[in-house]
């Protein structure tokens, strides 16, 4: 009895450096002098003024989105193109001052996922 | 082995009035270039490109400019060129564009790019000429051309060339 021998299986391997189109960022605002809270529009345009000083209007013209922001904690979920990822980060990191208040950034999660922002493995208390 | 690498970017200013010509000088196109840099790329960008900057050569009458930056960064500067829209010195300013002819690993390389593009540029001039008495005066100055020998160059020019843009009645 001749059986149709199936296809020998090929084996195909993939690789994708960086398959994500976007990082996202947690970050959190410390301004230590309590003062009027920047708002979310006032957030980005922090985050743009920061881009352009370090990185002039090229990365200024970074797509750069505020996805969430809370006012009460000043944190916010950025979200940037993958190849304006350490742009952003070194930018944020170099940011002194927010209307001639002292300020800083502290980034605190970053993942090509959204989803891996949703859980903090550093803020988990076992019982 | 292991050596620093540059790239050497020749260029040309070009401005429409004659009158212009005091304005270019070696700092003057070293700091308009390095404003241009530093608006479009920020201060990343302005140190990543003073990393080994100089105007290695200048010359006023034909406006050819020869840059030297990292072969790292030198995308960077190309890029940042077509931004330079004036040149300011000792108080006067000029408005004019750079463009770029040709890019080099030496200026060796840089020299010999140049040679050619001068002697085709005296082929257009010739051409384009409208008076007969212009039409003589450059074919005198080429004929009058000799490969001389000066100690005292650093052989950046192997022929003397005589300038004549067709608009000076110097």
């Amino acid at each position: 009895m001749a059986r149709a021998e199936p296809p020998p299986a090929t084996f195909e391997r993939r690789v994708l450096r960086s398959a994500a189109g976007h990082h996202y960022l947690r970050v959190r605002l410390e301004l230590p002098d309590g003062g009027a809270r920047p708002n979310a529009a006032q957030l980005k345009q922090l985050v743009v003024a920061a881009l352009k000083e370090l990185h002039g209007e090229v990365g200024a013209a970074l797509p750069v989105d505020v996805l969430t922001y809370e006012e009460k904690t000043l944190s916010a979920i950025l979200r940037v193109v993958s190849s304006g990822f350490v742009k952003l980060w070194s930018a944020l990191t170099l940011l002194g001052f927010y209307q001639n208040r002292r300020c800083a950034f502290r980034v605190l999660q970053t993942s090509p996922f959204l989803l891996a922002l949703s859980g903090n493995s550093r803020e988990l208390v076992l019982d | 082995m292991v050596r620093f690498k540059n790239r050497y970017v020749l260029c040309q200013v070009v401005a429409e009035e004659p009158r212009g010509r005091p304005c270019i000088e070696e700092r003057a196109v070293g700091s308009a270039v390095k404003d241009a840099i530093a608006r479009a790329y920020g201060d990343y960008g302005l140190a990543c490109c003073s990393l080994a900057f100089t105007v290695k050569y200048l010359n006023a009458y034909t406006g050819t400019v020869l840059l030297r930056c990292r072969k790292d960064f030198y995308r960077l500067l190309c890029s940042a060129l077509p931004l330079v829209r004036q040149l300011e010195s000792r108080g006067l300013r000029c408005p004019c564009f750079l463009s770029t002819l040709h890019v080099g690993g030496t200026i060796r390389s840089c020299q010999k790019f140049l040679i050619q593009y001068n002697r085709r540029q005296l082929l257009t001039l010739l051409q384009n000429c409208t008076n007969e008495e212009e039409r003589q005066r450059i074919r005198q100055s080429v004929l009058s051309c000799s490969l001389t020998e000066e100690p005292s160059h650093s052989g950046e020019e192997e022929e003397e060339e005589d300038e004549d843009d067709g608009t000076e009645t110097d």
